[in-house]
């Protein structure tokens, strides 16, 4: 008998029957056990059907255990008799399960298709990283098991996780990489990839000495990993990527798929046993969570880690949804059956809509006060009980039925989220909790805006259309309200979106000037709003097509304490060059300087020197070539596209250089003079700088720089002319213009002077 | 994406488009007023969203009829100020 206490590092189906455990001993230990977990699914239909599954079943080898049953479907008023199938062999239950349902396509199956993790998570409260105390006997077979801490805790106590980085010396897309580099704690090994045989001894070595918890490669899926497996193969050499002996590695394949209106490339994947492998290139959205984030993921959706680093948002929610249900005996339909209920076509106009989205009144404003629903869909869901199977809630911020499946699996999630928020608050700048915190409510912040997006999902097990129109139905009245609130206090309600609102009013310049509005607000919705800030300035933008138009997301703006906040232009767009993006941020960093609208007129002049001063480098060919690449992303197979976009050119150059590309993979490109226009960066041979084409990017510049400025009265055309005539001079710009609107908003009691309506920005 | 109805946006493009013989026939001048009327109809795109009116020409015609009210109250006011007299 041994005792253990530690903590849980993976968990995956044993072949040999139940499932094993990897523990991180408190001694420093790792510690493979294994435990009896038989699995249990479900399999509903006319009885006589049953009856027969029930004789095939007998006869089966495995020996399953059988039982009628009476359980809950979520979306059925009574309770549904199914034939329970218990195995104790869990790794041999898909294979049964898929016998089933190709003999009995007929039947509705439930808790048919999960993930043993899940299951574990249902029964045992497991999940990464769990502290766990276990008692097993000589054998390794656990006896007893118990968690001792929860993933809602703020401070879990940290595993000591060894971890091994490897990545290429270069970008094995780019060219053909020379070495491989090892690291570890700050030392660092450079293996060459020339000479096979000792690269795969010393690696060997370094992974049997070592024995690293987490392997954090780049381009590990797609390259690196299985370059080593095959040269592994080659010399007849081990390589222990895995630290589970008896199982070999498992490769997911490649593949492209549509989400939220993008295509999206996912690589293959190489996943380990006993270890986990993450992929910092193919892991989903990497550069926003970061390892923290990829482990709270995992610890809140009870996902393996290397899961948990590579799955969207919306399977993670997906996961907690199934936890929920599982301990609370709702079935877990293995194939969706409901389809929308038929309604009204007034009604279908009514609620088919998304969140309310305004056109703000474009221009330069001063002292504004953003104001921000705290995760407002999630908080509507919680608070008005917004679930499949609960009615369609009458009000805001309370309800008269039990909670149901997703406000019991958002609940604790939310109020994390809000208490990781607060903490923030408190710690001082140094604090080295706050960058952690931040990675972790980022990664709950995906989870819980993905939860509403799967409401609405038809393919979503607990997902029903009605649900995700309620959430937004009660998002634009709780939007509204809050409009209400505001132009009863005298605020100007400048935007809106969504969740958010621009108000500024005279006078109001502090924070505390904003308090009774936020007062009323939670007031009349019940739901949790914040101050976002207080704009010294902000502009909002109209249509470059057509400036009459206004367009709800691309503003710029600075904050008192002089952070900048942007979106929708250059420098948040992910296929602008870094040089461009990085021109527009120092000049709106620039702009950002002056404390009080007089100093801006100084600001925009130092601003232009700033462009002057980037085109130069520009001309001179003192800007890296790295600077200069744009990623352009292909949305469709190249066949598709009938004048081949720059990204689409580049392809075929790649195509041309047996490179293909898949759809929803980032090409990066240089544009170059002549045709075709781009040179792919990943092409074979290297660009030629003398063919770039500065002209065009030129252009991208100064485009970039007038929509900065446009909000100051500098027009475009006149922002080339000025460039273009005196490169270095200093010169009298035209900016009277929104001096001359700020003076009239200011003093403008007027309700009907058409700035203090609809301002349309002048002097352009 | 995901909807089963067209967005404002989308069906006012589409009431605009179905205007095209209409604005084609003006003559140039004409033809800018009309598409300054759409524009200033654009402004209240989200209102009429929220409205969710079965027949939305009606909706975009209001905003058009409701941005030309605030230009003649707002004319009146500067009317006002230069005769010297005070405003409401």
């Amino acid at each position: 008998m041994a005792d253990l206490t530690g903590w849980l590092l993976d968990l995956y189906e044993d072949e040999r029957g139940g499932v094993v455990l990897w523990l991180i001993g408190d001694d420093g230990g790792r510690y493979r056990l294994r435990q009896d977990f038989p699995v249990t699914f479900y399999a509903a239909g006319e009885s006589a059907r049953l009856n027969v599954l029930w004789a095939w079943l007998r006869r089966q080898p495995l020996k399953p255990r059988l039982a009628k049953d009476q359980r809950r479907d979520l979306f059925q008023p009574d309770l549904l008799t199914v034939l329970g199938i218990e195995l104790q062999h869990a790794a041999r239950q898909p294979q049964l399960f898929h016998e089933i349902t190709q003999r009995f396509p007929d039947l509705d199956y439930y808790d048919a298709d999960l993930a043993i993790s899940l299951r574990h998570a249902a029964r045992y409260g497991t999940f990464p990283l769990a502290r766990c105390y276990a008692r097993a006997d000589e054998g390794g077979l656990i006896q007893e098991l118990r968690v001792l801490d929860s993933p809602w805790d703020l401070d879990p106590s940290k595993a000591p996780l060894r971890a091994l980085a490897l990545r290429p010396d270069c970008d094995p897309a780019h060219a053909d990489p020379r070495a491989l580099i090892a690291s570890h704690d700050g030392h660092e090994y450079r293996f060459s990839l020339e000479d096979e045989r000792p690269l795969l001894v010393n690696l060997c070595a370094l992974l049997t000495r070592l024995d690293p918890d987490l392997l954090l490669t780049y381009n590990g899926d797609t390259w690196l990993l299985p370059r080593l497996l095959d040269l592994a193969q080659k010399h007849n050499l081990p390589l222990p990527l895995n630290r589970d002996p008896g199982r070999g590695v498992m490769h997911k394949k490649e593949g492209s798929y549509f989400s939220y209106g993008q295509i999206i490339y996912r690589g293959q994947q190489i996943l380990l046993y006993g270890r986990c492998h993450i992929d910092c290139r193919n892991a989903m959205m990497w550069q926003d969570y970061d390892l923290e984030g990829a482990l709270e993921t995992a610890r809140i959706t009870a996902l393996p880690i290397q899961t948990a680093a590579r799955v969207s948002p919306g399977t993670g929610i997906s996961s907690m949804q199934i936890t929920t249900a599982l301990r609370n005996d709702i079935l877990v339909p293995w194939r969706k059956q409901q389809a929308e209920q038929p309604k009204t076509a007034a009604d279908l106009i009514r609620f088919d809509q998304g969140g309310l989205v305004y056109q703000p009144v474009t221009g330069l404003h001063f002292d504004v006060g953003m104001i921000d629903f705290i995760s407002m869909y999630p908080s509507i869901m919680v608070r008005s009980n917004i679930s499949p199977e609960t009615p369609f809630p009458d009000r805001l911020g309370s309800s008269d039925y039990p909670p149901g499946l997703v406000p019991l699996t958002l609940g604790p999630l939310l109020e994390k989220r809000v208490a990781l928020k607060q903490r923030a608050l408190s710690l001082p700048g140094w604090d080295p909790r706050r960058r952690m915190d931040k990675a972790r409510s980022e990664a709950h912040k995906w989870l819980l805006v993905t939860c509403f997006g799967y409401l609405g999902y038809k393919n979503a097990r607990f997902g029903r259309i009605e649900a995700h129109e309620a959430v937004t139905t009660w998002g634009r009245e709780a939007l509204l309200r809050a409009k209400e609130v505001a132009e009863e206090l005298g605020f100007n309600v400048l935007h809106m979106y969504v969740d958010g609102l621009w108000v500024k009013k005279d006078g109001c310049r502090q924070p505390q000037d904003f308090q009774p509005l936020l007062e009323e607000v939670v007031a009349r919705t019940s739901l949790p709003v914040a101050l976002d800030g207080v704009y010294r300035w902000v502009a909002f933008l109209p249509s470059r097509v057509d400036e009459r138009l206004p367009v709800p997301n691309h503003y710029f703006g600075v904050f008192q304490d002089s952070s900048v906040k942007a979106r929708g232009i250059d420098l948040r767009r992910r296929d602008s060059a870094p040089f461009v993006a990085d021109t527009q941020r120092e000049m709106l960093r620039c702009l950002a300087r002056a404390e009080t609208p007089d100093a801006l007129h100084g600001q925009v002049s130092a601003a232009l020197d700033i462009l002057r001063g980037h085109l130069r480098d520009l001309h001179a060919g003192r800007v890296p070539l790295e600077s200069l690449l744009v990623g352009k992303k292909l949305s469709k197979e190249l066949a598709g596209y009938r004048v081949p976009s720059p990204g689409a050119r580049a392809a075929l150059q790649l195509l041309a250089a047996g490179k293909p590309t898949r759809p929803g993979q980032r090409i990066r490109l240089l544009f170059t003079r002549g045709d075709p226009g781009v040179h792919a960066w990943n092409l074979p041979s290297a660009p030629d700088p003398a063919t770039l084409d500065f002209d065009y990017y030129e252009d991208l510049m100064l485009r970039a720089a007038a929509t900065l400025l446009q909000p100051f009265g500098v027009a475009e055309e006149d922002l080339r002319v000025h460039v273009r005539d005196d490169l270095g001079e200093q010169l009298e710009l035209p900016v009277h213009a929104w001096k001359r609107q700020r003076q009239r908003t200011e003093s403008s009691p007027n309700l009907f002077k058409k700035d203090a309506v609809c301002a349309p920005a002048e002097g352009r | 994406m995901g909807r089963t109805l067209p967005s404002i946006t989308q069906e006012f493009m589409q009431e605009q488009e179905a205007f095209a013989r209409f604005r084609r026939a003006l003559r140039r001048a004409d033809q800018l007023a009309l598409d300054d009327l759409f524009a200033s109809a654009r402004q209240h795109l989200s209102a009429a969203a929220y409205a969710a009116h079965a027949l939305p020409m009606e909706t975009f015609l209001l905003s058009m009829l409701l941005e030309q009210h605030k230009e003649v109250m707002h004319l009146r006011c500067e009317l006002d100020e230069l005769r010297g007299e005070p405003h409401g």
